[in-house]
């Protein structure tokens, strides 16, 4: 055996960790402090019957996770995020793509593409309070857009958001409007990872455009529109704000979802314990769900 | 390939933790009482008055401390924005940077806070500044717990009434109604010449919630809902059925705006329905006095006010038709802080009940919760809402405040699905009731 190689290796692999161990030590403090510990502490807390407020609590074992367990007004919240996230997954990513082929056929004509690019990306700036109000008013019964076309055709006013049949449905159409911007771009950078030379080879075999598209982009596009899908549903397994501000769950509790509920327990219920048990519950899905999915994908790439 | 995999399976946990995080992070600190946010002489003071004349009303006893107390104490004052603010005070406290003073309706949150020690028992220093011979009994009374008062009631008599426009009765040649019936005759005429009965916007839940316990109070008075908050009667009783009854009734017959329940009360669509005449009745509270003198005094002067008329064929009707709905003191401010402080607070406090601060409060329309007050008045409205609510045989807090609040939100969830017709008023007493026996069996 060679002595000195190997202490030279040692070495090697010493000051490697080091400099690892370095580089890590601030995110992972930063992960500790700001994810880990309160995702502990739901769980914990979920333990107790708690008001929020008060400086006394309960211990009440699992009594939180069997209510949980058996809460249909929960569950249903969950199937309103599933909802979401499946309708959120078929139309902002196909619709993204489909942008952003458009913009990555046109980056010849730069004036039209520069356009187009600012005026859809647009929606995404939009901070989602604003939004929500601008939606609210749109969408209004009486003098709303949908109400005015519709009086022109002779109808009715229609009243999209206090229908708990409609509700749902109309504000993933506003979400998906805020966020396909999002899938656009995360498109565009993916087609820019696609060198120029790939797309002259096969346009020198002789491929039209849907070829192209179909043979060659999208394989290559996969990766990205792989973890795009990831991004989507996580993001509307934990969706808030736009529910928030336009319906609060209503009308009745139709498009209550998992965090507009535990919100309602936790801030407005005085029932902090079921709160976090409710937040804990949706980190066990969302996890669940994103890892499910992740499989299943994985499988999909590897054919 | 696989990188990029491993790299999102890492986003995706991170923003899976996220929301957690955020629904959970900052508490734990709760056990420093009072305040822990500002520096030890401001005291700070938190209130919904974030329009006129709410905002000058409240504001002008902390300018005038702030100018003539030498107590060393200063007191900042932050509005916010009623709905949001029932949140952002439980956040407070629960972060444990409770405002020294903030205002409640009391009810069920006033409960919770005394039991979480996040308001202080004032009866001394009540007595003390003569608060009690001030203020209206019933006012003091809705602020005492267990014996203690807890809260000084500072603005409004507020309870719920139909205002309606004067002129829109006159043109159809219709009169304030003596009973329920005549009040579906007049919307009936209403409707006829296209003009909206009731004026409501229902999107925040509490403004249709009026209508229910206007509804069940006449039908049957209070006993039933006072015994279905203690737990020996119930939600399902038959006033609570009628009222749900009769308010699916109501929609069935075009009474209220068509998509009324994302009409929303906080951006003032129901007003305009009013301002616009649109619309021809507003069941609401009495603080719109003061709102709508506010808004255009023109229009003010042309609304007529009613209380909600007696039930028909109802044995005790006439006494039922005289319990009035509402609070008598509106705001009520409690005081987290304690010792000098609590003193220095409360004497800013104790400005809303001098005669300077009365007199302000009456000329912006409000009716303030002191004895005597009648003869102040000289706007009609405010004298005959105040008349009523003087002469009520008995008082109740509006049902999502009195509740505790877990009930109060299936109470209200049910009801706007009343409005929705999406629920039968079977389904929503039922709602409420399971809910009322969950904090029942809680609470043991």
């Amino acid at each position: 055996m060679n002595k000195n190689k190997n202490s030279l290796e040692a070495n090697n692999r010493k000051s490697v960790a080091v400099t690892a161990v370095i580089f890590l030590l601030p995110v992972i403090l930063f992960l500790a402090v700001y994810v880990l510990y309160p995702i502990i502490d739901t769980f914990v807390i979920s333990t107790y019957k708690w008001n929020g407020i008060s400086a006394n609590r309960d211990f009440v074992g699992l009594k939180n996770w069997k209510r949980l367990l058996a809460d249909t007004k929960f569950w249903a919240a969950f199937w309103h995020n599933i909802v979401i996230m499946v309708v959120s997954v078929v139309i902002q990513i196909p619709l993204g793509l489909a942008l952003a082929t458009f913009l990555n056929f046109f980056t010849k004509k730069v004036r039209i593409s520069r356009v187009f690019k600012t005026v859809w990306f647009f929606p995404y700036l939009m901070s989602s309070v604003a939004i929500g109000f601008l939606f609210t008013y749109a969408l209004a019964t009486n003098g709303g857009i949908i109400s005015t076309i519709s009086g022109w055709f002779g109808g009715q006013n229609v009243d999209l958001l206090g229908n708990p049949k409609t509700a749902l449905l109309t504000i993933i159409l506003i979400v998906s409007w805020q966020f396909t911007p999002f899938y656009m771009v995360y498109c565009m950078a993916g087609y820019s990872g696609i060198s120029d030379d790939i797309y002259e080879a096969s346009v020198i075999d002789g491929a039209t455009r849907g070829q192209y598209f179909w043979k060659v982009a999208l394989p290559l596009l996969k990766p990205s529109l792989i973890s795009a899908a990831i991004l989507s549903m996580v993001g509307s397994l934990k969706y808030f704000d736009l529910i928030y501000v336009m319906t609060n769950g209503g009308p009745g509790s139709s498009t209550e979802l998992m965090a507009t509920y535990m919100y309602k327990f936790s801030f407005s219920q005085f029932n902090m314990g079921y709160g976090s048990t409710v937040a804990g519950g949706m980190f066990i899905l969302i996890t669940a769900v994103a890892l499910l999915t992740m499989k299943g994908l994985n499988r999909g790439g590897e054919e | 390939m696989k990188r990029k995999q491993a790299a999102a399976l890492g986003l995706a946990a991170v923003m899976a933790v996220s929301m957690c995080a955020c629904g959970n992070s900052e508490k734990k600190e709760s056990k420093s009482e009072g305040s822990g946010a500002s520096d030890e002489k401001t005291i700070t003071y938190w209130n919904i008055g974030t329009e006129d004349p709410d905002q000058s009303i409240l504001k002008s006893a902390v300018d005038y401390f702030n100018e003539n107390s030498d107590s060393g104490y200063q007191v900042e004052m932050t509005s916010i924005q009623n709905d949001k603010y029932k949140e952002k005070l439980v956040i407070a406290m629960s972060s444990g940077e409770c405002p020294d003073m903030y205002t409640s309706w009391t009810g069920g949150p006033l409960q919770e806070y005394i039991e979480s020690g996040y308001a202080q028992p004032v009866t001394d220093l009540y007595k003390e500044k003569g608060l009690d011979k001030i203020y209206m009994e019933s006012a003091t009374a809705q602020a005492s717990f267990n014996d203690e008062i807890y809260a000084v009631p500072i603005l409004n008599v507020a309870i719920s009434g139909i205002f309606y426009n004067k002129d829109m009765f006159d043109k159809y040649g219709l009169k304030e109604p003596e009973t329920i019936s005549d009040l579906e005759n007049i919307c009936e005429t209403l409707k006829k010449n296209d003009i909206v009965p009731f004026a409501l916007a229902n999107s925040t839940k509490w403004q249709g919630s009026m209508y229910y316990q206007g509804l069940a109070t006449r039908y049957a008075g209070l006993d039933d809902f006072r015994a279905a908050f203690d737990g020996s009667g119930s939600f399902d009783a038959e006033c609570f059925k009628y009222a749900g009854e009769k308010i699916q009734d109501w929609v069935k017959k075009g009474y209220f705006p068509e998509g009324v329940n994302s009409l929303s009360t906080d951006d003032g669509q129901d007003k305009q329905l009013l301002y616009q005449e649109q619309a021809c009745m507003f069941y609401s509270g009495s603080w719109y006095t003061g709102t709508i003198k506010s808004d255009s005094e023109e229009f003010y002067n042309k609304l007529g006010w009613f209380p909600f008329p007696e039930a028909d064929g109802v044995d005790k009707g006439a006494e039922y038709a005289s319990i009035c709905n509402g609070t008598i003191g509106d705001q009520f401010i409690s005081f987290s802080c304690k010792d000098d402080k609590l003193k220095a607070a409360f004497d800013c406090v104790s400005y809303y009940s001098t005669e300077e601060s009365i007199n302000n409060m009456v000329d912006n329309g409000k009716i303030p919760p002191v004895a005597g007050v009648q003869e102040k008045l000289s706007d009609p409205l405010s004298l005959e809402i105040c008349q009523f609510a003087e002469s009520a045989t008995d008082v109740q807090l509006w049902y999502d405040q009195y509740l505790p609040s877990s009930v109060a939100n299936a109470h209200l969830d049910s009801c706007q699905e009343l409005f929705g017709l999406t629920m039968t008023p079977e389904d929503a007493c039922a709602a409420t009731q399971a809910a009322m026996q969950e904090y029942i069996a809680d609470k043991e």
